[in-house]
């Protein structure tokens, strides 16, 4: 097959800074020109019945863009009508003929960015069966968690069969136009549930030792292969299930998976970890970048076929050191790329100050998990990549357009609003951009990566000419005499306090003060409010050894943090000893103590030398004040309501494509 | 405003027992609806396929909670006391007590109020122990499908058969 498009990357300052990530690699006879890809993600953007949209092709090409050459595979396709092996919603299928125009359309958007269109087979296995009652399974273990089906035992017919689904649906994918593909066997899918002793019992040919439990991998592998003609055949298999407290497989026996993988015929591996039933985070933000490399590099200890991986590897500089030790030989990237499908183009062009930071936060895959189509928490265009609404277009008329407040919702507004051409001057009456986030930044556990988004969006708004007029108080005065068209008002939430008595006392501290360090604060500490400051700043103290007790009114404690990361802060709370009463509200504060009445009117007594209030009200302070000066104006972020910094970036892009 | 934490935790006891009492007696009230309104069927199988109902349900969330990280004996005494916790939450006084090795664990409840209902509610004495060993031997079943195991629960005593507790043994054969 040798190469499919030419590349030369010498001339770009990315090449001579990560030249390991530059250079090409062979997999099986096909020539990669780089080590980027773009890796397989569910998206939830195909219609019901598995064919493609536009919003997909469209969602698609810009990741194709963005891997510059590189390997861009499109999401999962289920393979059987029944669609027992349906794990989402919008998943694309290709049992059928009729699904390969659709399919072929993503293949040619890959291929008009120049770039290598890669496809994968995905039978979701126990965490399959979307749209229908029973899951297709190994052995009949019950399911962990109850959002899944319960699990219908595959006879042998039904393994061949689905190894035939397999080849035919390769077949398709081929005719459609991919160049390689690709099969899934992880965290939770079918081939992850044969291979695995938690999930296989089987005591026939397709269970037993490692090697019976791969005995229908082997054969998937090699009907695939046999259809593909030259195509390079990758696989994804987990390096670790993490399942260790369900007697899931040994480290030592997924290495002899990748062994046995590579015998049968895969050209490459993909190294994963984890399944969705494991009790370990694996991507969220308090797990460190570049933590799961050890893992590519067993695998390559293990392998001679190239060896691939996303997982925390967000920063070029680890993976192109990984690949210039012989640790890794290729790039993935899903959550980096939802957030910034340009960002392995931005890193060639010499533009990584330029990239729209993933924070994380596992948004994406919540949605996923609840049927909802992808978007991201940081990238307000994501899965809105086809819609014209969302694109940045000049501006009808120019205008003069002052921002009030440089936090994220502030300055996303205005490098938006610059771009299009407006000439935006943005005032804070703090001496440093960020806002809120200049002290939210400080919580543990990964939220100084929060402020990552900061920094893009300041040398965005530079970059667009925004002028920064920083330390200056804006007056209803100061808007009259600058004589703006349009003001948009991004000033934040304003930090209340409660009604009860004792909120007046001096042991009653701002949450921010706090972080920022400018206030004393005792050992027996409550915390009003239970939403993502409260969590936030209760770790913070709980981290310096202080008791914590978080009092909050809503019913569940950080409701504002999306369900595929709160259980993080759950288990944090725990282990830091952080106690916490929901659905409570404090009603007297003393010197020494706090009584807090829980929604039913029980009091409970605790003991407290200080409280930090974290509640927040919309703050209209200033809207109220320049109302009637007769100018255009805009409110965007916690100002209008108090919510979180994805709301803030949705809210400044939307305002800074409308005015 | 001081509190006095006598009356709140005199309060919330209250509040905790009414919970308990109601928990069990809706159980019964709904199984003399059901046999009142199906007289030809035999009261004990409504009776039991309200317990298997339950039992399903119990199953699913002790599965979340599994983990046979320190081995299997820990898993045994795991196990055991995922009944225990079940039972207290019922009312019940109930605990673990070793057995002659390592691979066996006894459930003892000295108290308990499921009993005292069904003779409340007209329900025999008998049905309560087969409802009650119906909802083990599933649970049981459905952890040991889950993590591969192959534990037995037998019932030894039981306080519906006047023996004054009720005395389990959860064992791996």
């Amino acid at each position: 097959m040798g190469e499919l498009f030419k590349w030369d990357y010498t001339q770009y300052p990315g090449y001579k800074k990560y030249p390991h990530l530059f250079k090409p690699i062979q997999l099986g006879k096909l020539t990669i020109p780089n080590r980027i890809k773009y890796a397989a993600t569910e998206d939830n953007l195909n219609d019901k019945d598995g064919f493609v949209t536009d919003a997909d092709v469209a969602y698609i090409r810009e990741r194709a863009k963005g891997v510059v050459g590189g390997i861009c595979c499109m999401q999962g396709v289920y393979m059987d009508e029944k669609r027992q092996g349906q794990g989402y919603v919008g998943q694309a299928a290709c049992w059928d003929d009729k699904y390969i125009p659709g399919l072929k359309r993503l293949a040619d958007a890959i291929h008009e960015e120049k770039a290598v269109a890669s496809c994968q087979l995905m039978h979701c296995g126990r965490v399959g069966a979307v749209e229908v009652k029973y899951c297709h399974g190994p052995s009949p273990v019950p399911q962990r968690l109850r959002i899944f089906r319960p699990v219908q035992v595959m006879t042998k017919d039904d393994i061949k069969r689905c190894v035939d689904q397999h080849a035919t649906a390769a077949e398709r994918l081929c005719k459609a136009g991919f160049d390689i593909v690709e099969i899934s066997g992880i965290v939770g899918y079918l081939i992850s549930n044969f291979i695995s002793s938690y999930t296989n019992k089987r005591t026939d040919e397709y269970g037993g030792d490692i090697r019976g439990r791969m005995r229908m991998v082997v054969e998937l592998i090699q009907a695939v292969k046999k259809v593909i003609g030259d195509r390079p055949l990758g696989i994804r298999l987990c390096s670790d299930e993490l399942l260790d407290d369900v007697r899931g497989n040994t480290p030592e026996e997924s290495m002899i998976t990748y062994q046995i993988a590579e015998e049968a015929g895969a050209d490459y591996m993909s190294v994963t970890l984890g399944w969705q039933e494991s009790i370990y985070p694996v991507i969220s933000r308090d797990i460190p970048q570049g933590n799961w490399l050890f893992l590519a590099e067993r695998a390559k200890k293990h392998i001679k076929i190239p060896v691939q991986m996303a997982y925390r590897l967000f920063n070029p500089a680890i993976p192109n050191k990984a690949i210039g030790d012989g640790k890794l030989d290729f790039w993935e990237m899903c959550r980096p790329m939802i957030a910034d499908p340009h960002m392995p183009k931005k890193v060639l062009e010499g533009r990584e100050d330029e990239i729209r930071p993933c924070v994380a936060c596992n948004l994406c895959l919540a949605r996923l998990f609840r049927d909802a189509p992808m978007t991201c928490y940081i990238n307000p265009v994501c899965a809105h990549d086809h819609d014209p609404k969302f694109h940045i277009t000049p501006a009808e008329m120019k205008k003069k357009i002052m921002i009030v407040g440089a936090g994220a919702a502030g300055l996303e507004c205005a490098w938006v609003a610059a771009e299009r051409g407006h000439e935006v001057h943005i005032y804070d009456k703090l001496t440093e951009v960020g806002g809120t986030l200049l002290e939210a930044r400080k919580a543990p556990y990964g939220d100084e990566e929060l402020y990552y988004h900061i920094n893009f969006a300041k040398v965005k708004s530079d970059k667009a000419g925004v002028k920064f007029h920083l330390g200056i108080e804006v007056t209803p005065e100061l808007i009259d005499e600058e004589m703006p068209d349009t003001v948009v008002l991004a000033v934040g939430p304003k930090y209340i306090k409660g009604t009860a008595p004792g909120f007046d006392k001096p042991n009653v501290v701002g949450v921010l003060d706090v972080l920022a360090g400018k206030v004393k604060i005792g050992e027996n500490i409550v915390v009003w409010g239970n939403k993502k400051p409260g969590v936030g700043v209760a770790l913070y103290l709980a981290k310096q050894k202080k008791k914590v007790t978080i009092v909050g009114r809503n019913k569940d404690f950080a409701i504002d943090i999306n369900p595929s990361f709160r259980w993080r802060y759950n288990a944090y709370l725990r282990q830091n000893g952080v106690t916490v009463y929901n659905d409570c509200d404090i009603v007297e504060i003393t010197d020494n103590s706090v009584t807090a009445m829980t929604y039913d009117g029980y009091q409970i007594p605790i003991k407290a030398d200080t409280v930090v209030c974290t509640e927040r009200a919309p703050n209209q302070d200033l809207k109220n004040a320049v109302k009637d000066l007769g100018v255009e104006i805009f409110e965007i972020g916690d100002m209008v309501i108090p919510r979180n910094l994805s709301s803030a970036v949705h809210d400044g892009y939307k305002v800074g494509l409308r005015i | 405003m001081p509190v006095d934490a006598e009356k709140e935790i005199s309060r919330l006891w209250r509040a905790l027992h009414g919970a308990q009492d109601s928990t069990i007696k809706t159980f019964y009230q709904w199984r003399n609806a059901a046999v009142g309104l199906l007289p030809n069927a035999n009261p004990s199988e409504i009776a039991l396929k309200g317990w298997e109902a339950m039992a399903q349900d119990m199953g699913k969330s002790f599965l979340p909670r599994l983990s046979f990280y320190k081995g299997e004996e820990a898993f045994l005494k795991q196990v055991a006391g995922l009944y225990v916790n079940t039972w207290q939450g019922y009312g019940a006084v109930v605990k673990v007590e070793k057995g002659s090795n390592p691979m066996e664990a006894f459930i003892k409840w000295e108290r308990c109020p499921w009993p005292s209902f069904a003779k409340d509610f007209d329900a025999p004495l008998k049905e309560d122990v087969t409802g009650c060993d119906l909802v083990l031997q599933i649970t049981l079943e459905m952890i040991n499908a889950f993590m591969g195991t192959n534990f037995k629960i037998e019932t030894q005593k039981a306080i519906p058969r006047g023996e004054g507790v009720c005395l389990r043994r959860l064992y791996k054969p």
